[in-house]
């Protein structure tokens, strides 16, 4: 799994390649709290090459959710592929954050 | 015609991709079996083998899973053996997934995830190992 960041305004996207499991999860954490660390509390999380995401990854998002809120910002996801999207509806995370079919509504939203 | 096909692997995180690989090539050719089962398949046993990776061998030195899958027309059958201290699957507490963010547990999603994409789980346990069975039906019931 890779992982990249790329400032575009005040907005952070936060771009994944590969699988998100209990191996990878961590990596994720890591990278967002170091974003968060650098003050960068608004994130767009690029799902559209993460090809699987397991519950050790939506861990890693309501982590970095939470975080990201208590410092006055916000994780968004945006072009989720199907079977992510699915995971991520299943489990009730569309009803607690917001999503985007593409990185640009994302950025777009927080008005950057 | 049922196809079978078996892998084992140690029981660490590092192997999680290989049971959903095998799973990926194994039913790529099946015609029954379209993106979104196959997904269904993958998250279920990954779900199953993190549980043994982190639960199953606390406290004892790290052992083997085996993963057996069975594919026929109708469904396909997944047996996840390991040799570890046994999981009562129904007695695992489950997320609230309609509860707010502050009330989001951190855990628990894993077998709830699992029991929303099987159609059958079973769980057995003997003195040849730990079996859970997870089946995914290929085409609904008909009905009587």
């Amino acid at each position: 799994m890779d992982i990249t960041a790329k400032q575009i305004g005040s907005t952070t996207v936060v771009s994944i390649v590969g699988s998100v499991d209990a191996l990878t999860a961590e990596q994720v954490t890591r990278f967002m709290n170091a974003e968060l660390g650098k003050g960068n509390k608004q994130i767009v999380g690029d799902l559209s090459q993460v090809d699987f995401i397991s519950s050790a990854g939506l861990r890693a998002i309501l982590v970095t959710l939470k975080d990201s809120r208590q410092q006055g910002g916000d994780l968004r996801l945006a072009a989720a592929q199907t079977g992510v999207e699915k995971v991520l509806k299943m489990s009730g995370f569309t009803n607690i954050l917001k999503t985007y079919p593409t990185v640009d509504e994302a950025v777009a939203s927080f008005g950057a | 015609m049922t196809e079978t096909h078996q892998i084992a692997r140690a029981a660490e995180r590092e192997s999680l991709a290989g049971f959903r690989d095998l799973i990926e090539s194994a039913c790529k050719q099946h015609p029954a079996v379209d993106d979104a089962i196959r997904y269904d398949l993958k998250l279920a046993v990954d779900e199953a083998c993190t549980n043994i990776i982190a639960h199953g061998y606390a406290g004892m030195n790290p052992g083997s899973i085996i993963l057996t899958l069975e594919l026929d027309e109708r469904q396909v059958v997944m047996t996840i053996t390991d040799f570890g201290h046994a999981f009562e699957p129904s007695e695992a507490p489950m997320p609230d997934v309609a509860a707010g963010l502050e009330d989001q547990p951190t855990g628990g999603f894993g077998l709830f995830l699992i029991y929303q994409t099987m159609d059958e789980v079973r769980y057995e346990t003997d003195e040849d190992g730990n079996r859970l069975t997870l089946v995914k039906r290929l085409r609904p019931l008909e009905t009587a």
